[in-house]
């Protein structure tokens, strides 16, 4: 009844190859918008908008950068912090060389450099496979954490050796530094990811998608047909890593203000693949939902106990988080390998057919 | 000219005129070695036997370890508290076996992957929430290690060789050379081995998938108590530990994932070599710390020339 | 099927509606005094005793006097595990209810920093933090009492020096650091009395991941051969380092570690072989102080404190935990006093931590005899500057081994100076405080 897809006929093909084919997504993806435009900003207060809705709009931006090198073209990757580094290091020296810059388009070229950096180490995609290439990321992984920590000249010879984001304006408005409004850096962010998204989505479901699905799904029976897999990878290698670096330059800037080198390094490449894989490999929408339920879980199980006024001590939360995030990673997998975005394809399929089962 | 100097010439005319230096820091590089080989090896056999790239390795160790002080802590002799720890290390190959991986059958391999990384979580919680986090003393004297060192001297300097390294030394060979008795001798090893080589014959034989995993895991548990004990010797029980786990993975990239082989050569190797490059080159040039990456990046260039590791087996690849 | 959706929904609209609660309110007569704590993780073996003694003796006040002049203080812990990412989450949530923020992470203070000048909230980080933070001009929310990084460098060099600082000429001194903003914040005090006196620096980083590993750097460590060996060492990387320097044979009483490198327990991985390893430190433990007593009286024999065993309160590190709560309770009493109100605001508490007076008399007043040197901190000077001592391993306590050694003011100074002012032309518009004299 909700989702009644009867009725609804294409008469083009531009029709048939619409962004939203069926009517009820558009309005589902309207209301969602609305939402994330409009709703969201006018109740959400500072905590809110630090702890949940920033975060949550910056680590699904990295794990759609992921999840287009590992769900889409199946090379799996454990370097993707370090590649959020290059961008938020790229971006700071260019700041920092032209403050006069538009803060937009520091951001868009800072995630050149991430994609030059990441071509560079996707190479040796081409010979090496599997666990060996995740290993081999892990290269880049150590090797760039050490380089931000090593190489002054990235952090303009400060001291502590960690970057501090400056005040700055863009026309009028002061959208980044301490001094800047949370509802405006979100906006901001929420920008960036939309513009994103909206490529992310076309890329995918176009010919360069379908040819790094082929390599995924098996790369010598691509190559077979006449793929080039050379390009295939490095396209997706670039375009991932650019994403990534883009993401990573937000991550500085627009949400944390400041970073030191370690903030790069493996646990955040691991928050980001369990971002993807919970939510969904080979999916854009479920790096939202992994995003939503990675970001916003620890927060509210540590506000479960004071709203219930149970007296427990902070380490002994922070213990159970970690035992519940890991319980967690393991059940959604046993449940749902395919992760939450199959979920919502599920939900969709019954919604559809509902209230009649077969 | 001088940046040749110091790259190609001086470290090698460092190395000669100081020979005893030189032989203390392949010790120490032989000694990270074996503990790299030992964690290794843990993944090689998890990874023959099941195709499950177990990131939990790590952690393991420091379970293992923990409970073992742990145990300890509460009263428990020590002699007493190993095969303690062991039990608690079989009752967890057993839960692992039982509540993760036997859904997970068929699964890909990315998603195993994952869940080991779920069960690494969960035990650093679980570890925390029972034993705490304050580092702990590893209980080197009640096992009987002893603790003391000899010095020699050639060439008018001195190397200093603890007996706790040397133990850990001889007491890894004793362990892997047991494993290699028993994967190649004993009737479960060879089964361990058939099921590496082909799922499905091992299966059609009457060898039993759940039995083999939980023993393997079981195995990977002994391994790992007694990386934890030789480690934790040298630096006190920690979470911090944990990262040793990464240390392993480059020794598995050199060595191959299927090779027992692999993983010690691949390990000593990757411990001396790291320590020169880091003595001799890191330090004067880049700035030191250069130990975090280069087993990492020399695993690479290796792996370019081999793909598969320097021993694993060779990928066939059929449409 | 079904069901299992169902259920989810119903888990996710619970989560969501819990998410959206507000932060409980806290009663009137209440202080919400927040500590960004960690007892989990790599660091948390040096964390948590300092976070059992600040809590203690908080918990000791509430019980004896009925909190600070008949106003309870809430302590409440907010895990970060040392992570910065953590410890700005918890920074945010704790920040509308909260008069204070303790931040216990030089990453973390580094972070919150500049936002403290846009939330009004004062940040108490004790003997810790950004050295130049003692200026109070341009530090206007910061306080790191009662002395600052580059105050115990130069105490160290000081001591190793036997005051007279041109001995070192031609000296080589190591410092084996954290390769962490906390491990650099010494290096440039150090680069810059190297300049001076002719000594040769040699900072020795240890990375974050090989803490428990450190063979390279005590193998650099034997073929440098430094006269003195410093480390700015924290969590697992203290143990890791006094193993490796036992193996290697470095005389201890020529390696000295930060305050923070003076753990009991870090000692006691090493027990007899450590002996002679010096830590400096601002805090002396004084284990039959009236203070203590009170607090094993109210606190330990109830029940309440979350040590595992009294034999704990004889530590460094819990003593020290004491001592920065009583820095916080004693800025609240100052802010009472001043403003004449009880509850204090964030706003009114800066004013009291800027007007701390630690003398004599009121150490002896607080039961703290010999625990500390007297120090005081005023409107442009916000870290107090107090003496230290030298002290000593003997195998199985820590003892002072020194007099009091002072830090030398008149270099420090214009460095602090020089580097706030660079601070605050990196972020400007940076608001400074021109009205301290």
């Amino acid at each position: 009844m909700l989702y009644r897809t009867t009725g609804q006929f294409k008469t083009s093909y531009a029709a048939d190859h619409a962004l939203f084919p069926v009517r009820q997504d558009a309005v589902l993806m309207v209301i969602v918008l609305l939402f994330a435009w409009v709703i969201f900003p006018l109740t959400a207060n500072e905590f809110v908008f630090q702890a949940l809705l920033i975060p949550v709009l910056i680590y699904s931006l990295a794990a759609l950068g992921l999840n287009i090198l590992t769900g889409y073209a199946g090379q799996l990757s454990l370097g993707t912090g370090a590649f959020m580094g290059v961008g938020a290091y790229a971006c700071y020296k260019l700041i920092t060389i032209f403050p006069e810059m538009n803060l937009l388009v520091a951001i868009a070229i800072s995630g050149l450099f991430s994609t030059a950096v990441g071509v560079a180490f996707g190479i040796p995609s081409l010979r090496i496979k599997g666990f060996y290439l995740a290993i081999a990321t892990l290269a880049a992984q150590f090797f760039l954490v050490w380089l931000f920590e090593k190489w002054a000249w990235l952090y303009n010879y400060n001291a502590s050796g960690a970057i501090q984001v400056p005040n700055m304006d863009m026309f009028g408005i002061r959208v980044a530094g301490p001094t800047a409004s949370s509802m405006v850096q979100y906006y901001f962010v929420l920008f960036v990811v939309c513009v994103v998204t909206y490529f992310a989505i076309n890329i995918t479901r176009g010919r360069i998608g379908r040819m790094w699905k082929a390599v995924r799904d098996m790369d010598i029976a691509a190559e077979l047909v006449g793929i080039n897999l050379l390009k295939a990878k490095l396209i997706a290698f670039a375009v991932s890593s650019y994403i990534v670096g883009v993401s990573g330059a937000l991550f500085v800037f627009l949400w944390r203000g400041a970073a030191e080198p370690n903030l790069f390094d493996i646990p955040l490449s691991f928050r980001v693949l369990f971002i993807a894989i919970i939510g969904g490999l080979g999916s854009i929408l479920g790096n939202y939902l992994g995003a939503i339920l990675i970001v916003a879980l620890p927060v509210i199980l540590n506000i479960i106990p004071e709203v219930f006024g149970l007296d427990i001590n902070a380490a002994t939360i922070e213990h159970l988080n970690i035992m519940i995030v890991g319980t967690l990673i393991i059940g959604v997998l046993i449940i749902e390998p395919h992760g939450l975005a199959r979920f919502w394809a599920i939900i969709r399929e019954k919604l559809i057919i509902w209230p009649f089962p077969h | 000219m001088d940046l040749l100097n110091n790259l190609f010439i001086k470290p090698f005319q460092d190395m000669v005129s100081a020979p005893d230096f030189l032989m203390q820091v392949i010790w120490e590089g032989l000694v990270s070695g074996v503990l790299y080989a030992l964690i290794a090896l843990g993944f090689v056999l998890i990874y023959k036997s099941s195709r499950i790239f177990n990131f939990a390795q790590g952690i393991m160790v420091v379970f293992a370890a923990l409970t073992l002080v742990g145990l300890h802590e509460r009263g428990v002799p020590a002699l007493l508290a190993v095969p303690l720890t062991l039990l608690v290390m079989f009752i967890l190959a057993a839960a692992i076996e039982r509540i993760v991986l036997r859904p997970l059958v068929n699964q890909p391999d990315i998603i195993l992957f994952m869940a080991t990384i779920g069960i690494t979580l969960f035990l650093i919680g679980f570890g925390e929430l029972i034993f705490g986090g304050e580092n702990k003393v590893m209980i080197t004297e009640d096992l009987m290690i002893p603790t003391g060192s000899y010095v020699f001297e050639p060439f008018g300097g001195f190397v200093l060789i603890e007996q706790k390294d040397l133990t850990a030394v001889v007491g890894a060979i004793l362990l892997v050379l047991v494993l290699l008795l028993f994967l190649n001798r004993s009737k479960m090893g060879r089964a361990i081995r058939a099921l590496g080589d082909d799922h499905q014959a091992a299966l059609s034989v009457g060898i039993s998938l759940s039995t083999i995993w939980v023993l393997v895991w079981f195995i990977a548990g002994i391994i790992a108590l007694a990386t934890g004990i030789v480690w934790g010797a040298r630096a006190g029980v920690s979470f911090a530990l944990e990262v040793i786990a990464f240390k392993a993975l480059p020794v598995l990239m050199l060595g191959g994932l299927e090779s027992v082989t692999g993983a010690i050569v691949g390990g000593l190797a990757i411990g001396v070599l790291e320590k020169l490059f880091e003595i001799y080159w890191g330090q004067p040039l880049l700035g030191g710390n250069t130990e975090t990456w280069f087993a990492f990046v020399f695993a690479l260039i290796v792996l370019l020339f081999r793909p598969q590791g320097l021993f694993g087996e060779k990928i066939i690849e059929r449409v | 099927m079904k069901k299992r959706f169902r259920s989810v929904v119903f888990g996710t609209a619970i989560c969501l509606g819990s998410a959206l609660a507000v932060p409980p309110a806290f009663a009137e007569d209440t202080i919400y005094a927040p500590n960004l704590a960690y007892r989990t993780g790599p660091f948390a073996a040096t964390g948590i005793p300092l976070m059992n003694g600040q809590r203690d003796y908080i918990m000791m006040l509430n019980a004896r006097d009925g909190g600070v002049n008949g106003v309870k203080i809430e302590y409440d812990e907010c895990e970060t595990g040392y992570s910065t990412e953590k410890g700005v989450e918890c920074y945010e949530k704790t920040k509308s209810s909260a008069v204070v923020t303790q931040p216990w992470s030089t990453g973390i203070t580094l972070q919150v920093l500049p936002k403290t000048n846009v939330d009004q909230i004062p940040i108490l980080a004790p003997g810790y933090g950004f050295s130049p933070m003692s200026n109070g001009k341009v530090f206007q929310w910061a306080f790191n009492p009662p002395a600052s990084y580059w105050d115990g460098a130069s105490m160290m060099l000081n001591y190793v020096s036997d005051g007279d600082l041109s001995t070192l000429g031609g000296k080589k001194i190591a410092l084996l650091h954290l390769d962490h903003p906390f491990g650099k914040e010494p290096i440039p005090l150090f680069e810059a009395m190297a300049e001076e006196h002719g000594f040769e620096f040699l900072p020795i980083p240890v990375g974050l991941k090989e803490m428990q590993n450190q063979s390279a750097q005590w193998l650099q460590i034997r073929r440098e051969n430094p006269d003195y060996v410093l480390m700015w060492g924290w969590g697992a990387m203290n143990a890791g380092a006094l193993s490796e320097a036992v193996k290697t044979r470095y005389p201890m009483d020529q390696f000295i570690g930060i305050w923070w490198a003076g753990h009991d327990d870090d000692l006691k991985t090493v027990g007899e072989r450590g002996k002679g390893y010096k830590s400096i430190s601002w805090s002396v433990p004084v284990n039959d102080a009236p203070v203590m007593a009170d607090i094993k009286k109210h606190v330990v024999d109830a029940g309440d404190s979350l040590i595992d065993n009294p034999e704990d309160m004889n530590t460094v590190f819990y003593q020290r935990g004491i001592l920065i709560s009583m820095f916080l309770v004693e800025g609240i009493k100052a802010a009472q006093e001043h403003f004449g109100t009880k509850v204090v605001t964030p706003e009114q508490l800066r004013w009291g931590l800027a007007n701390l007076n630690i003398d004599d008399a009121k150490i002896a007043e607080l039961g703290m005899t010999g625990m500390l040197a007297p120090f005081s901190t005023s409107c442009d000077n916000h870290t107090g500057h107090a003496d230290a001592w030298i002290l000593q391993w003997d195998g199985t306590k820590f003892a002072p081994a020194s007099d009091r050694i002072s830090a030398d003011r008149g270099v420090i100074e214009p460095l602090e100076q020089a580097k706030a002012m660079e601070y605050a032309d990196a972020n400007a518009p940076w608001p400074i405080n021109e009205e301290c004299s």
